[in-house]
């Protein structure tokens, strides 16, 4: 039943991406940004180090980089707005934001509301930190006990339903971790390359990173959806493909810290110019 | 509910004291400010100590230290305060300034002659008396929509005025309590004098009633600012970037270290104190000032 649905959908997609070939394209946000000279980026401005704040109060971050990549490879002027995981689709809906790079995970289910455009600029998988004292060693060691996460992330209910953990979502992940610490969990849930990241601090030398990530889940910068297949929805494929193939990824990857991921290694070597040395 | 003035009506003749009028009670809900003011001004000063030293003991494994939290604070607080607690004093003054026209409104409406009106004046006073507010909020978000299309123009209701506007209607509510107990306690020799010469009903209440209940609106005005000043706040459940959310935002931007939540939280709580505790003082002051002058 559930396959037939799942067809059913894909073919919805399929059937809904060739009739917006065959309609008309207006650009009428393309058209916009141009005559403005202004393209308005909606980011993450509690998600380091993707998109956040520096003290003064500024958005900075490896999305604001692309962002503001996007913005010069257009030529005009970049503004960005914080979004949040529950408006950041809303937003781009009603044209508050003409671009949407804000970690969203590249759902079917979103796709029916943005224009999610590929390539995929990034991908995480979900993993746990757990204390080494705990010894767990798979996911179904889980079952039945308590574990910390932060509200909106789609994982959360995917662990409890498939591994019968009990999530105890917190607003954020300093919260999340100060449970874990109070034993109040037996695991923090979240991101592998930001667990990766918090273990190499040196702050949770008595907690480790045991199991296998799963749901590696690409994510999507989107467009507004009547535009994915638009000249805005190939001029961002252009700029994903582009940022893939000359390994711009990798470096902002490093420039922020981030844990380098296989995903864009293999990219980097699935787009490689054949011709290229 | 004490009535702070009780001991200075000791030898007055009945008639010489405040009438509760038709039997009701006057509305009187001092509880919240009169407890903030009772505390000691360094009551913030001392949890805050008390509670930047509580780290130390319980997670020295850490590298984090709580000097290190202390400093990101220091960093990020020109920010937290100049984006984040102005702009809840901003929405305070705002939910403020809606609550207040609206209480008015409807306190008018609940002593108003036509029945009908009466009874819906009744009705939403008590309904948004009596609900959480954070229940109120969140039934706003959901049901006023981010854009609406009127006369061919699109109107944008962004989180912040849906915000003011949910916080507004428990104010309105207990605005209009305050006004129909204020207008309730004046004498019933008020209206009857001004009826014998002939003054219509508006100029009775407008000309002889209400000037003579402004004084004693005040204290109760300010103690419902103070506490809609500290439920502000809520609104960061919204999404709204005020000072809790910044918070937490600057909070993401330093590693998430378990260590900044109580120096950074604590920091929002005294900002709150150093700012309601004033208005509850002069709240309590002004209270005793007003009390039974008619």
């Amino acid at each position: 039943m559930n396959k037939i649905a799942g067809t059913l959908a894909m073919l919805s997609i399929l059937v809904s991406s060739t009739s917006a070939y065959a309609i008309e394209c207006n650009n009428t946000v393309w058209n916009k940004i141009q005559a403005n000279g202004k393209i308005v980026v909606g980011v993450k401005a509690d998600t380091k180090p993707w998109g956040y704040r520096s003290s003064d109060g500024k958005l900075i971050g490896m999305e604001i980089d692309l962002a503001q990549e996007v913005a010069d490879t257009l030529g005009v002027e970049l503004e960005l707005v914080a979004v949040q995981s529950s408006n950041r689709m809303q937003f781009l809906e009603v044209g508050k934001i003409d671009l949407m790079i804000a970690t969203m995970s590249d759902r079917l289910d979103r796709r029916k509301i943005v224009g999610v455009v590929g390539p995929n600029y990034y991908s995480s998988g979900t993993n746990i930190m757990a204390p080494k004292a705990l010894k767990i060693t798979s996911w179904n060691d889980l079952n039945g006990k308590p574990v910390c996460g932060k509200q909106g992330t789609f994982y959360n209910k995917i662990i409890e339903e498939r591994y019968g953990a009990d999530v105890i979502a917190f607003g954020g992940n300093a919260e999340a971790k100060q449970a874990l610490r109070d034993k109040k969990c037996i695991a923090w849930v979240y991101d592998d390359s930001v667990i990766a990241g918090d273990l190499l601090s040196g702050n949770f030398d008595d907690y480790e990173m045991p199991l296998a990530s799963e749901d590696d889940n690409p994510w999507g910068i989107a467009v507004p959806i009547e535009e994915r297949n638009c000249v805005f929805g190939r001029f961002i494929s252009g700029m994903q493909f582009n940022w893939h193939q000359t390994g711009d990824l990798i470096k902002l990857e490093e420039k922020w810290g981030i844990q380098s991921t296989a995903y864009l290694a293999t990219q980097k070597d699935q787009f490689a110019d054949w011709l290229s040395e | 509910m004490k009535r702070l003035n009780s001991n200075q009506n000791h030898g007055k003749l009945p008639v010489l004291l405040s009438v509760k009028g038709n039997g009701s009670h006057a509305y009187n809900s001092m509880t919240m400010v009169n407890w903030l003011a009772s505390m000691p001004w360094w009551t913030p000063v001392l949890l805050m100590t008390a509670l930047i030293l509580w780290p130390h003991v319980a997670w020295a494994g850490s590298n984090y230290t709580a000097g290190d939290a202390l400093d990101a604070l220091w960093r990020w607080a020109p920010f937290l305060i100049k984006s984040g607690f102005l702009f809840n004093i901003l929405i305070s003054f705002l939910v403020l300034a809606v609550g207040t026209v609206g209480g008015v409104l409807l306190g008018l409406g609940q002593i108003s002659l036509s029945k009908p009106v009466r009874a819906v004046s009744w009705f939403i006073t008590q309904l948004f008396r009596n609900s959480p507010w954070l229940v109120i909020l969140f039934v706003v978000m959901l049901l006023v929509p981010y854009e609406i299309k009127l006369f061919g123009y699109n109107f944008f209701f962004p989180d912040w005025m849906k915000a003011v506007f949910g916080l507004s209607l428990p104010i309105i509510a207990n605005i209009s309590e305050i006004v129909r107990g204020a207008v309730q306690s004046v004498p019933n020799t008020q209206w009857e004098a001004a009826e014998a010469m002939a003054f219509t009903r508006n100029q009775t209440l407008w000309k002889i009633i209400l000037p003579q209940c402004f004084k004693r609106m005040i204290p109760p005005w300010m103690n419902w600012y103070a506490i809609l000043t500290m439920a502000t706040p809520l609104i960061s459940i919204l999404g709204v970037e005020e000072i809790v959310n910044l918070s937490r935002q600057a909070i993401e931007a330093e590693d998430n270290h378990p260590e900044l939540l109580i120096p950074f939280y604590s920091f929002v709580l005294i900002l709150f104190f150093a700012y309601c505790y004033p208005i509850a003082r002069l709240t309590v002051r002004l209270e005793r000032k007003f009390a039974v002058k008619l």
